[in-house]
């Protein structure tokens, strides 16, 4: 079946299982060229030849690369470029930022982030950063980011970002998700100028049957993601959603940002404040070193 | 703060919340632990997030040589020093007759060799224009003697001790001496596992690192002696002095005893586990 993806090269973050892997399996069937990235090697392996059985003309790949590290997110982007010169003209049409995960206790990655903050924010910041000569020299691209509704629940805390003096595993939870759609309305912004025919959305998938939030953490938290889970649906289905805003066919109105099910939504007060998202861009390029990069 | 403040055991749970905590204060950092690779990584983001001058330098603590090298290349370097942090210490699992001699003396020289010659050393390196500040990551454990962690409780018992008696000994010489007592701190997957075997408890005492961290700053710049973080476990300090070391140590074993039960007798472990401590 050729459809409007069929050929195109994506990557995918947090492909080997969940959300992420149901979105691989549904481009894959349809002829696009997946480059998974996942955090390990066995793993990675295992959804390289899922996807590979499922239709091998569309030759998946997998890297593995550990996103709570922006020393790794910038190696990994690396592996991509070889992975892409290696098959032709390097270009890039679609980059799904999903890989996501959740810590009951404050753990700090090896360079001093809250990794929450590390992986499910910092890490799309800077992968898109990194990616975003790939995707521009592509005809047109798209940039996905995996937000959450639960995103509505808080606002940036900015004398304590990372929440380090007053921890709470999901309200750090709701700030990344957050700041997801703060990065993606700014990011936009600038592609508007330096890029007008990437466009980027951030996706609420509802609530999905996925295991995020039940490891190390106490019963009754696990409990909580538990009801969340069981009320949710299949992860095909939230996959449905993501490639509805990877499809150009479909043709999402590139000015909104924020969709769930292909469907536009208005995110909360908090996420369409311009000014925030300005301040929050100042400081993840501080955060992740990128003052000088082409979206300054 | 204007100098440097080093922090020994840097990269650890506890260790990285210190040197975020300060950079974060716009303290300049010195780092040592073991590993170059985990130094480096965190010195370059903590200058590039927090905008501090951040040196480093890998030391095996443990090694009596290596020590020396340290202090050597402190004072070669010419760094000037506003306060030291203690973190580097640890404990290995297994029941006192089951550890090596090894295994002994290695808790004894990272927990006590290291923290009084680090100190040592420091105080001549000190910025004399301001206050210097050291505080040594003791533990809970400190209060009172542990069975199944005799060595470890001892050594930070000792810690401790050290700590107030050097405090009173510099008073008044711009010197202030603070000792962090923290029930069990969530660094790792084995503390996490031993926090969740202590089941409701475990939750209630336990705080997370950067709110411990945060706090003991605060504590040693208000010249505190001793900083236990946690309103219970506070409490449940005040409570613990009231009665004999020996009814305490009938206790603990018996919370403990059942505790590691619960565990599974953990393998030996072969390297130096950080703080996994009571409440």
């Amino acid at each position: 079946m050729a459809t409007n993806l069929t050929g195109k090269t994506i990557v995918i973050t947090g492909a080997t299982s969940g959300i992420g892997l149901a979105t691989a399996e549904e481009l894959t069937r349809r002829g696009a060229h997946v480059i998974g990235v996942g955090r390990s090697v066995g793993r990675c392996r295992a959804a390289e030849e899922r996807l590979a059985a499922l239709n091998p003309a569309a030759r998946p790949a997998f890297c593995t690369a550990d996103l709570a590290l922006q020393s790794e997110v910038r190696r990994l982007a690396g592996e991509i470029r070889g992975l892409l010169a290696a098959r032709g003209p390097a270009a890039l049409d679609g980059l799904v930022n999903n890989a996501g995960t959740f810590t009951y206790w404050l753990a700090l990655t090896t360079e001093g982030f809250e990794t929450q903050w590390a992986v499910n924010y910092l890490a799309p910041f800077l992968l898109t950063h990194e990616l975003l000569p790939l995707l521009a020299a592509a005809p047109t691209a798209r940039i996905v980011t995996v937000s959450s509704e639960s995103h509505a629940h808080t606002s940036l805390r900015w004398a304590d970002i990372q929440l380090r003096r007053r921890y709470n595993g999901l309200l750090a939870y709701q700030q990344t998700k957050l700041a997801d759609i703060l990065f993606t309305a700014e990011l936009n912004r600038r592609l508007r100028g330096q890029a007008p025919h990437v466009h980027a959305f951030a996706a609420d998938p509802g609530l999905v049957d996925t295991p995020i939030g039940q490891k190390g953490t106490p019963e009754l938290v696990q409990w909580v993601w538990q009801r969340r889970r069981d009320a949710g649906i299949p992860p095909a289905k939230a996959a449905q959603g993501i490639i509805a805003l990877l499809d150009e066919g479909l043709a999402p109105r590139p000015d909104t940002v924020y969709w769930r099910h292909g469907q536009p939504r208005q995110p909360s007060r908090q996420a369409q404040d311009a000014a925030a998202a300005q301040r929050l861009w100042a400081l993840s390029e501080q955060m992740c070193g990128t003052n000088n990069g082409s979206l300054s | 703060m204007k100098s440097y403040v080093l922090i020994t055991g840097a990269t650890g749970g506890l260790g990285k919340a210190f040197a975020v905590e300060c950079a974060s204060r716009g303290w300049p950092l010195y780092l040592t632990d073991l590993r170059p690779e985990p130094l480096e990584l965190l010195a370059g983001a903590l200058h590039r997030t927090y905008g501090v001058p951040v040196r480093w330098r890998a030391c095996d603590l443990t090694d009596a040589g290596q020590r020396t090298a340290l202090c050597e290349a402190l004072r070669s370097e010419q760094a000037r020093f506003g306060g030291l942090i203690n973190v580097a210490g640890g404990d290995h699992e297994g029941l006192f007759c089951e550890q090596t001699s090894a295994q002994l003396r290695s808790i004894v020289r990272l927990n006590i060799e290291a923290t009084i010659e680090m100190t040592h050393a420091l105080l001549r390196l000190r910025d004399a224009s301001e206050t210097f500040r050291i505080v040594n990551v003791a533990s809970l454990a400190a209060f009172y003697p542990m069975p199944y962690k005799a060595t470890y409780a001892a050594s930070k018992r000792f810690l401790l001790d050290f700590s107030l008696a050097l405090r009173q000994e510099l008073a008044g010489q711009g010197v202030t001496v603070t000792a962090l007592c923290p029930a069990g701190l969530p660094t790792t997957p084995a503390c996490i596992a031993a926090i969740e075997a202590q089941g409701v408890m475990g939750q209630l005492t336990t705080q997370n690192t950067g709110a411990a961290a945060a706090g003991t700053l605060d504590a040693a710049l208000a010249g505190k002696a001793v900083y236990i973080p946690g309103l219970l476990n506070r409490l449940l300090r005040a409570l613990g002095g009231l009665v004999p070391p020996t009814v305490v140590a009938w206790f603990i074993g018996r919370r403990w005893g059942a505790a590691r039960r619960d565990l599974g007798n953990p393998a030996e472990s072969s390297i130096l586990v950080p703080e996994a401590s009571p409440a």
